[in-house]
């Protein structure tokens, strides 16, 4: 069985969950025995035993750019991104601007091309970035497909202001594909009843979460914890799909009972300045710190430093940052709008909008610790379940349902 | 010869409602829930009272009436005799009416539905008291035979019931004690020589209250017919088969459309076909055979689950770490002798509340296992610990101004500033100090108890409290 995917990003890039989510899956599906060949549309290093071409530079397509671009999966279909075409005589680059939305149908013009030439027997197109990409091979090639939503663009407006050039494209790619896979039911639901789509067409693979040997770091906020604070964390980006205001809002009420809690806001992004702004109206400049996108060594010291983790996502497709603080042995109160509810029960969940809720849940969390205990201890049981390869499973045997009913 | 135990027990708790930390010191009211969801107890009386009480009690009034053979047992939590009198009267009635019949007996249990037997000898001793005494006044009958929560059970309970008076005790039927030998006769435990053990015959008990209404078991559907030939299939090797289960199996857990009404309708008539097939009560049964064996049980056994164990009440940690809070407050609350408190506290020592909180299923995704009203098990300890604190609250208070009354009397100084003197809490205010039941005297054994009845020197507090509206300094505004 060989399969030709397309993904927007990979590791050992930093980006969000796409990349990790495409590496933990096609690892999987290589030691399942699956031939994957990933293209990818520009040229960067990458992890893992993958063959990897790039959209950029393989065989007949024109390399009428270098690798200086950052693509982020996460901007509006119109976000202007900056690629080098050439140099003049000084040996300067020459930028030129183009909208995702361009480069979108760029990769997908050189996936045509990269069809023609490779020989496979399904194609797997991951997110909407490379939705095209995979319809333009279905169509040069006449294999069957699967798109692989890791997002929609509901998830990015959190329901408001979706991107229509990004909609058109999702349905459009939808209704031509084969076989939709969601990383929830979550956004299943949102593929059915948004974006219409038959829903005997869509299938659920749920995200693994890779188990990895924790590393004690140094404990940070040391000077708070040795003052009887206790710290609840949030971890991600700051924008509106994320739902951070209503977690500043929720402190409000969680301060106004216990003022010995403090609030760490971790990550960075276009919403930034207005919850800084919402923190100082609010008067919680004392209960609450910014620490800017940690990563890394930085990151797990901070996982490890909170007593309690906070995902208050508005629309979460999956959402692995629990997955994430649960190693780390911190537990989380995690938004109902979200995948990861479906498959965490060790968890306290909550509406995001129900900000009374998620505050007696952070208090009483805090307030009991044997619960707190007990979300790691049998959280940590649970993780051991959620592998990649079980995800892997599933999709190979979509592949194998989908070969079998092309040539039959 | 072979004779028929049923046994149905009757229970209902009193679910805690949405209690959040925000509530605690607040609102001292955590049962009434009045959402019309799982949550609300008058609803679920209400709807259960529909469904199972009173086209069941129909029916068995029916066969007492039409077979002068027919005989059963019934156990009732307090809880819901309590909740029967407040919210569906006709349904206690119909209950008195079977029981004035004289063929149906009534077991001993404890008043709230609580474990309290592993966690608190005196405690257990005092809610089986007022669960008799609930009986006597409700139904003029005094039991005799007993059976514990969940139907749980060891040698050392066997042991209090004898010592107790009691004639028999209710146990399951369960190999890991049995070995080859059938529980469909009557044991002794070890250590004792009067009281006499009857055993649940698990299998025949499960087939009409777990798998009536299953369409993937081999057997369904079930006729009474082949049930009682089931039954009747024991004739000479047992006397006694013991039918144990939900009162509730009866048109709740199995639903009017599985047919179960009908199966109970011609039951009893199917198995009285057979010359040799008898109904007893519990009572009957344990004077009429002599005891076959030792049934040893030197852990908790309980009927539910594969285990038969309690781990579904208190099998993980934070079910564990709530039941221990639980009755670490007991002296506190028998302390302060006020009976609001010491009912609220007894409320909340019902399994039901810690049985919300079970994860077993959580491992091998069976969330259908068992059943909760709340959305989690996490949700449920997080409710329950948040009520539980505001009543240690209420108990710390009422304490302190328990010592503090005593200290202002024994100073003799009526003429205190009011300041000096503690305020009043709200337990004063809602709930006039009442004298409680007087209790039976203490096993020598158990350890000593503060007296419930209300000290010389609180009956000074109260003539101070005459002379002083103190509490009007302390009301909340409503």
């Amino acid at each position: 069985m060989k399969v030709l995917t397309f993904s927007w990003e990979y590791p050992p890039a930093k980006n969000g969950g796409l990349g990790v989510a495409c590496f933990g899956l096609t690892r999987e599906l290589l030691t399942a025995g699956i031939a994957v060949t990933l293209v990818l549309p520009k040229t960067q290093p990458w992890r893992g035993d993958a063959r990897v071409l790039f959209a950029d530079t393989e065989r007949l397509v024109v390399a009428d750019r270098q690798a200086d671009v950052i693509f982020g999966p996460y901007n509006q279909a119109s976000t202007l991104i900056e690629s080098i075409i050439g140099y003049d005589l000084h040996g300067q680059p020459i930028y030129k601007s183009r909208s995702i939305l361009e480069e979108a149908h760029r990769f997908a013009t050189q996936a045509a091309v990269i069809a023609r030439l490779e020989e496979f027997d399904v194609i797997h197109a991951h997110d909407w970035t490379s939705y095209l990409a995979g319809v333009a091979a279905k169509i040069v090639s006449g294999k069957q497909l699967i798109l692989h939503v890791h997002a929609t663009s509901y998830d990015q407006a959190a329901s408001d202001n979706v991107d229509p050039n990004i909609y058109k494209i999702e349905k459009e790619a939808f209704e031509l594909a084969d076989k939709v896979v969601t990383v929830s039911e979550y956004t299943r639901q949102i593929v059915v009843h948004k974006h219409g789509i038959d829903p005997a067409k869509v299938e659920v693979v749920h995200n693994g979460c890779d188990a990895e040997d924790v590393i004690e770091q140094l404990p940070t906020l040391v000077e708070l914890k040795r003052q009887g604070k206790k710290i609840v964390l949030y971890h991600g980006r700051i924008s509106i799909q994320k739902g951070v205001d209503y977690f500043v809002r929720a402190a409000r009420k969680v301060v106004d009972v216990d003022p010995d809690v403090v609030f760490v806001i971790s990550g960075w992004g276009d919403m930034i300045t207005q919850v800084i702004d919402q923190v100082g109206s609010m008067g919680l400049s004392e209960n609450v710190r910014f620490a800017g996108a940690l990563w890394e060594e930085d990151r797990d010291r901070m996982y490890q430093s909170a007593d309690l983790f906070v995902m208050p996502s508005v629309s979460e497709p999956f959402g692995l940052v629990p997955l994430e603080a649960l190693q780390h042995g911190t537990p989380s109160v995690i938004s109902k709008q979200s995948g990861v509810a479906e498959v965490l029960t060790h968890a306290l969940k909550v509406d995001f909008w129900d900000v009374d809720e998620m505050a007696n849940q952070i208090l009483s969390a805090l307030r009991y610790p044997v619960v707190r205990e007990q979300m790691v201890s049998e959280g940590r049981l649970q993780l051991l379940g959620m592998s990649w390869k079980i995800a892997a499973q599933k999709v190979k045997q979509l592949y194998q349902n989908l070969v079998q009913y092309a040539t039959s | 010869m072979l004779t028929v135990c049923p046994y149905f027990h009757v229970h209902q708790p009193y679910r805690v409602k949405k209690y959040r930390v925000f509530d605690i010191g607040e609102d001292t009211e955590y049962f009434n829930d009045v959402s019309g969801t799982d949550l609300d107890n008058r609803f679920i009386v209400e709807k259960v009272a529909d469904k199972s009480y009173r086209p069941t009690n129909k029916i068995l009034k029916q066969l007492l009436d039409t077979h002068p053979e027919f005989r059963f047992n019934l156990s009732f939590s307090g809880t819901v005799l309590d909740q029967f009198e407040a919210y569906a009267p006709d349904v206690l009635e119909s209950f008195q009416e079977l029981v004035a019949t004289g063929r149906v007996e009534i077991l001993a249990d404890t008043y709230h539905h609580s474990l309290a037997f592993f966690y608190s000898v005196p405690e257990f001793k005092r809610q089986v008291q007022k669960h008799e005494r609930r009986i006597k006044q409700l139904f003029g009958v005094k039991p005799r035979v007993f059976r514990n929560t969940e139907l749980s059970y060891r040698n050392d309970l066997a042991k209090w019931c004898e010592d107790n008076g009691y004639l028999g005790i209710m146990a399951e039927g369960w190999e890991k004690y049995l070995g080859d030998r059938s529980p469909n006769y009557v044991y002794n435990p070890p250590g004792c020589n009067k009281i006499k053990i009857l055993l649940k015959n698990y299998k025949l008990s499960d087939d009409i209250a777990f798998r009536f209404g299953n369409k993937e078991w081999p057997d369904w559907p079930l006729s009474a017919d082949t049930y009682a030939n089931w039954i009747h299939s024991h004739h000479g090797d047992g006397q006694t088969v013991n039918l144990f289960m939900d009162y509730e199996s009866f048109g709740e857990h199995q639903w009017e459309d599985t047919g179960i009404f009908e199966f109970l309708k011609v039951v009893p008539e199917m198995l009285l076909r057979h010359p040799d097939t008898s109904f007893k009560t519990a009572t009957e049964t344990v004077q009429a055979y002599d005891t076959a064996g030792v049934y040893d049980v030197p852990d908790i056994l309980t009927w539910a689950d594969t285990e038969r164990d309690l781990t579904a009440w208190i099998g993980n940690d934070i079910q564990r770490d709530a039941i221990a809070a639980t009755y670490r407050m007991e002296g506190a609350v028998m302390q302060t002798g006020k009976r609001n408190l010491i009912e609220t506290w007894r409320k909340l020592q019902t399994s039901d509340h810690y049985y919300y909180m079970c994860t077993k299923w959580s491992n091998d995704g069976d969330v259908h296992a068992y059943f909760s009203p709340y959305k989690s098990p996490y949700d449920a300890y997080i409710n329950f610990m948040n009520a539980l604190s505001d009543l240690k609250l209420r108990v710390d208070h009422a304490v302190k101004e328990k010592e503090l009354s005593a200290a202002a009397a024994s100073s003799n100084s009526l003429g205190r500033p009011v300041a000096e003197i503690t305020q009043p809490s709200t337990e004063i205010e809602t709930e006039p100090e009442e004298i409680l039941e007087v209790e039976e005297k203490q096993s020598p054994k158990s350890r000593p108890e503060p007296t419930d009845e209300p000290s010389p020197l609180s009956n000074i507090w109260n003539r101070i409290k005459k002379l002083l509206p103190l509490h009007k300094l302390k009301q909340k505004p409503s």
